[in-house]
């Protein structure tokens, strides 16, 4: 189990260029075990490609990232590939379901990769409870409404308990209520020791959060003042759905 | 693995089943070509062996086709004086020389299978030669015994039974394994036997009764010789002794194998290119999922697939694809070619024996290795493009869903 404010992602000095053009510049972040970390920033700031570099799904121009104390640019694909199936837990902008998989088979996605699907199968099924899903377990994702498949890409992210949960627009194109419901379940997170990078232009989530860190134009600038994350209520953790919604 | 790759070619189901065919159809067709190449080959050296002569010497008022005399077994209802056996043999640089006598039931009495039948009367050298070639045979046969092809007498077709020619009873000492040949439906006596039945036959009179006794005649000598080099020398020896046709087994042989070369050819043409056809058509395909399914690859690459497994992944499913269309294939290949073996077998023209289980069971592993290395080779391309694609990728990609 990690420790609270254990450093878990750290990145020093680290900037992406593509051709003559600066994405990212001179970019330090420490992520916690147990935090928050938000970025905001306006659309084409560098929000995606900060966290594509943290993910270790790009790789930097300059500068370094360091997981868990170890330097990335060191490591191998195959380390590399390890780490990102164990050590994150990824929330993309859209849900990224595999259509061709049903709803459990998509949360033992990261499993299934890994050559560990039977032995996770229960906690998929687990999950996908929590989340309120359990009647969809052997939907596709065609069959489910936008906020279902937001669900289940989270059951995915956790399901084989990362230390990092890299949330990137984790309420886009949700309802306001939809929206809250995700929201609540993720920022529930940390408690249970997931340090959590949220990425987002929703400002009603950024402050909810805390910990805010702005993005311009490639530059970070971190929180004029420490920000505590509210302690979510234990029935957050529990989505209550309506099992008949539709897609 | 296997769920995943299981899962996308269930979900694929339209386009999993058109590859499917179309290796299908590749493979059978593979199997095919190669149970008719082996049919023929064995075919055609187990005519030369039961020949196990280089030089055939008929009457030389016999209309004889080469091809049917010497390899397809096919005997004829010639006759020359028995003295022409006793003559070549004196000729020098002769080895060995056997006559046979032909004649024929008008039907088989008993156990019959409603066709006339083809008695040869043999020497007992020609006897032990045939024993080598049967599991059962035997190197000397009483008057009063017979071998029987292969095809004749179904059930009844066993050491032991009895059988009747002509109003005589015979016992059947031994069944010939099959040749593909005329001589599948052919019954083998002593020479001496034979010549009995057509002498006491009635009906078989008017076939003899011109050439004269059939005690002093003879349809046919094989002749071995000492040294190849001199064949057409010692050919124009026998021509020499009276009007007899010599036919050469080396040049019908030849003639034969090239005939067969030919034909093997075209069928092998059409093997290859649909193996080729079956490469480019899953090289194609799998590009096409290379590039239609890079948003999901990509998603694997993000979710923790290491580049070998992205490999393994895209390999695994065509292989998967290549082996199950070549198993489905397998069953066609076979029926077509049983479709043409029947078409051979009733013209009993060309020698063809059947391939037996050891080389159906090669021929179809064959098919099953040479589709899964297509697969893997059709595969390995897109696959290695796909472990290249940057995880990244996977952040600007809308739902793959």
């Amino acid at each position: 189990m990690r420790t609270p404010s254990q450093i878990l992602l750290e990145a020093e000095n680290v900037s992406r260029s593509y051709g003559p053009e600066t994405i990212l510049a001179n970019v330090s972040l420490q992520i916690r075990a147990g935090e928050v970390t938000t970025v905001v920033g306006p659309s084409g700031s560098g929000k995606t490609t900060l966290l594509a570099l943290l993910a270790l799904l790009l790789e930097p121009s300059s500068g370094q990232i360091r997981v868990a104390g170890r330097d990335a640019g060191k490591l191998s694909d195959a380390e590399r590939s390890h780490l990102r199936n164990t050590f994150y837990g990824f929330i993309f902008q859209t849900a990224q379901l595999v259509g061709s998989l049903s709803v459990l088979d998509n949360v033992l996605l990261p499993a299934l990769l890994a050559g560990k699907a039977r032995e996770k199968r229960t906690a998929a099924r687990e999950l996908l409870d929590r989340l309120g899903l359990s009647t969809r377990a052997d939907f596709l994702p065609h069959q489910l409404s936008l906020g279902q498949k937001r669900r289940v890409a989270l059951a995915r992210a956790l399901l084989l308990r990362p230390a990092v949960i890299l949330a990137d627009e984790p309420t886009n194109d949700l309802d306001l209520r939809r929206a809250a419901q995700v929201a609540d379940f993720l920022l529930g997170l940390p408690a249970d020791g997931y340090a959590l990078v949220l990425v987002t232009h929703d400002q009603q989530l950024a402050e909810r959060a805390g910990n805010r860190w702005h993005i311009q134009e490639g530059r970070l600038t971190p929180p004029s003042r420490g920000a505590a994350v509210p302690p979510p209520p234990a029935e957050h953790f529990v989505l209550q759905t309506s099992t008949n919604e539709t897609p | 693995m296997i769920k995943l790759i299981a899962n996308s070619l269930l979900r694929r189901r339209w386009q999993s089943l058109a590859t499917l065919l179309g290796v299908a159809l590749g493979a059978g067709l593979l199997l095919a070509v190669f149970l008719l190449y082996h049919g023929f080959e064995q075919g055609l050296e187990r005519g030369r062996q039961k020949l196990g002569a280089d030089l055939l010497v008929v009457p030389g008022n016999a209309t004889v086709d080469p091809d049917r005399a010497l390899f397809a077994g096919s005997p004829l209802n010639v006759y020359m004086d028995k003295k022409y056996a006793d003559e070549a043999r004196k000729i020098p640089g002769v080895r060995r020389v056997e006559a046979q006598f032909f004649t024929q039931s008008l039907k088989l009495e008993c156990c019959s299978v409603g066709v006339e039948s083809r008695l040869i009367g043999i020497e007992d050298k020609v006897t032990q030669r045939l024993a080598g070639m049967s599991a059962n045979g035997r190197e000397k046969l009483e008057p009063d015994e017979v071998i029987v092809g292969s095809e004749l007498l179904g059930e009844m077709n066993r050491p032991g039974s009895m059988i009747e020619l002509l109003g005589n009873i015979f016992r059947l000492a031994y069944r010939l394994e099959p040749t593909g040949t005329a001589l599948d439906y052919a019954i083998l006596m002593p020479i001496d036997s034979a010549r009995d039945l057509a002498a006491n036959s009635d009906a078989l009179k008017p076939v003899w009764q011109d050439a004269g006794d059939p005690h002093q005649l003879i349809s046919a000598l094989l002749v071995e010789v000492d040294d190849p080099s001199r064949l057409k020398e010692i050919g124009r020896k026998l021509e020499d002794l009276g009007p007899l046709k010599v036919i050469r087994a080396a040049d019908t042989f030849q003639r034969l194998k090239r005939l067969m070369n030919a034909f093997v050819f075209v069928l092998a043409a059409a093997g290859a290119l649909t193996a080729i056809g079956g490469v480019v058509y899953l090289l194609g395909h799998f590009s096409s999922v290379a590039w239609d399914r890079k948003g999901e690859w990509a998603l694997y690459r993000a979710l923790g697939a290491t580049k070998p497994r992205m490999v393994q992944l895209v390999v695994g499913e065509a292989v998967v694809l290549a082996l199950a269309g070549a198993v489905i294939g397998l069953p066609l290949g076979y029926g077509l070619y049983r479709l043409a073996f029947a078409r051979l077998s009733a013209q009993n023209s060309f020698p063809f024996v059947a391939p037996g289980g050891v080389l159906l069971a090669a021929g179809a592993a064959g098919a099953l290795l040479l589709y899964a290395f297509i697969g893997f080779l059709s595969a390995a391309g897109p696959a290695l493009r796909v472990a290249q694609l940057e995880p990244a990728l996977t952040m600007a990609q809308g739902d793959i869903d």
